[in-house]
């Protein structure tokens, strides 16, 4: 069955973002890709993959229609459903109590655990 | 599923939800049910995984990159066989211009290892920065340059297939018609041999454009007797005007030489992306389905003009003949493309295969042709069922 253009106006599918993305180079899975991102975003499907992004853009400088992969949107979006690692939840605590996202750190003390998404 | 996923290492396996979602098209965005993705690291998995594929019927989708742009990635309640990790590159044998290489290596990146030997493999389609050296043999691609450089079986010499019989096979470019162009029916290729050739020591470009089909193909004509021609492009109005040229029949001529009026290569390079950007905008502008007939040039005004006067965008490899006209998403005059070239005494797949999208529209001399490669290699229809015819 042919999907319709609506399914997923912004992109095309066509595939040309997958090497350039630094995520899909170690996942080499397609829904780590740009394109399995935009398909799974259209698909209304809310998964962690969506952290797995480091929202460089690479990928929207190669496509040829500019698809932007708006990574911060949908990772709102799942924050507000309650679908977020423990890592961010940790990340985001410590910005918010200490301003930072390592965590209490004593004045020139260097972080010990890099806390990510 | 359990029995598959007890015949691998965990992450070689998925069938998770959203993997399924994102495996469940290829470029073409026909979609169909994926039971679950396999992610084979050698020539033994794949193997097992065609025992498998025999012992429970269901059936193996072997994906490239997925580029392809008639649904023969897309599965149909099937295992999808992805060659991601199916990387490597031999040592190439520079005096022979010789490499062996691992399926899943994507064009661009095994172009960008040879430079330093001076050397590349010239079959370039427009997704060579994803398309696959497995994908681009089984649908024997042929693309920008092949006016020049011909097709993918020009320049395979062997390959390394697992068939549906779940064994080995090596074959020759003498066995051309068992992989070249099948799209997978007869088996997985895992790796192949390929000739390569020297990169041009110059490149030059020349954008032309008419008012008159006539007048065009008296150029083309012209330009296909210079032994320095490398590649010759067309866009017609239509799609012309989407990528902001002139919107006239225009024609990129590409030479391996300093003749064209072009030489900066950062000029030629932004002629080149537009070029290439138009698949991806003409389906943002509501032409999503994409043909690909080949016309005998004696046949290209007519044809040409008929696409024109119908506002059909067309661009393609004019140079071989290969058209890429854009269509609704449904839209009648496909039919009436496909009878056009019937008549015309042409190919209706020039290079992107028959899939899903058109195997209704096989004929009769394919599908015997299928019918015999399957008894031969898949007998249990274990590879790509139902695609081709
Ligand atoms: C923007 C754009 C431009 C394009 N330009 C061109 C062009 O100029 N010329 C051209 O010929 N095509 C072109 N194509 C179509 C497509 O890129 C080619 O058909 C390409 O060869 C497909 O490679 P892939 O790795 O993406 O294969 P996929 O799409 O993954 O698969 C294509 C077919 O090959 C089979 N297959 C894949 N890998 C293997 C394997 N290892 N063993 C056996 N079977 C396998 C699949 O089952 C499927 O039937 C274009 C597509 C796009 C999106
Ligand atoms: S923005 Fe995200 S999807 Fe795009 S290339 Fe970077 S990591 Fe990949
Ligand atoms: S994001 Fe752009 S390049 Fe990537 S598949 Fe979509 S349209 Fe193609």
């Amino acid at each position: 069955m042919l999907i319709d253009l609506t399914e997923n106006p912004a992109c095309t599918e066509c595939g040309l973002c997958r090497e350039v993305c630094p995520v899909f180079q170690i996942q080499r899975q397609e829904e780590y890709s740009p394109r399995g991102r935009a398909i799974l975003g259209s698909a209304g499907i809310q998964t962690l993959v969506f952290y797995q992004c480091t929202l460089c853009r690479t990928c929207r400088v190669v496509c040829p229609v500019g698809h932007d992969p708006g990574g911060e949107i949908i990772r709102a979006g799942l924050i507000s459903a309650g679908i977020e690692t423990e890592a961010n939840q940790m990340m985001i605590a410590n910005i918010r109590q200490y301003g930072n996202p390592f965590g209490p750190l004593a004045e020139g003390e260097l972080p010990k655990t890099l806390t990510c998404c | 599923m359990e029995s598959l996923e007890s015949l691998f290492q965990p992450g070689q396996v998925s069938t998770r939800a959203e993997t399924k979602a994102a495996y469940s098209r290829d470029a073409s965005r026909i979609q169909g049910p994926c039971q679950g993705v396999v992610w084979p690291e050698t020539v033994d998995d794949v193997v097992r995984l065609a025992q498998w594929a025999a012992e429970t019927g269901i059936d193996l989708v072997p994906r490239g990159a997925g580029t392809g742009l008639c649904g023969g990635a897309t599965p149909q309640n099937s295992i999808v066989v992805d060659s991601s990790c199916l990387r490597k590159i031999g040592a190439r044998d520079v005096q022979s211009k010789m490499v062996v290489v691992d399926a899943g290596i994507p064009l661009d990146q095994f172009n960008r290892t040879l430079r330093p030997d001076g050397l590349f493999f010239p079959v370039i389609p427009g997704s060579h920065r994803s398309a696959t050296i497995g994908g681009m043999i089984a649908t024997n691609a042929a693309g920008l340059h092949a006016v020049r450089y011909g097709r993918m079986s020009d320049w395979v010499e062997e390959v390394v297939v697992v068939d549906g019989k779940g064994e080995v096979q090596r074959l020759s470019a003498g066995d051309r018609k068992v992989f070249a162009g099948r799209e997978g029916i007869t088996g997985m290729v895992l790796q192949a041999t390929l000739r390569l050739t020297e990169i041009p020591k110059s490149r030059s470009l020349t954008l032309f454009s008419f008012e008159h089909l006539a007048d065009m193909l008296e150029q083309v004509k012209q330009l296909k007797t210079n032994s320095a021609l490398s590649a010759l492009e067309y866009l017609n109005p239509h799609a012309a005007a989407l990528v902001g040229w002139t919107a006239r029949h225009c024609v990129l001529a590409e030479y391996h030489s300093a003749e064209g009026e072009i030489r900066d290569p950062a000029e030629m390079a932004n002629l080149w992306g537009a070029r290439e950007s138009l698949s991806a905008r003409l389906t943002q502008a509501g032409f999503p389905i994409s043909e690909d007939p080949q016309f005998p040039p004696e046949t290209l005004e007519d044809n040409l003009d008929w696409l024109t006067v119908q506002n059909i965008p067309v661009f393609g490899h004019l140079g071989v003949g290969i058209l890429h006209p854009r269509f609704l998403r449904e839209d009648a005059r496909i039919a009436e493309l496909y009878y056009r070239v019937s008549a015309s005494g042409g190919q209706i797949s020039g290079e992107h295969g028959m899939g899903l999208k058109k195997r209704q529209w096989a004929s009769e001399a394919l599908k015997a042709e299928v019918l015999a490669l399957k008894r031969q290699f898949d007998p249990q229809h274990i590879f790509n069922r139902g695609k081709l015819c």
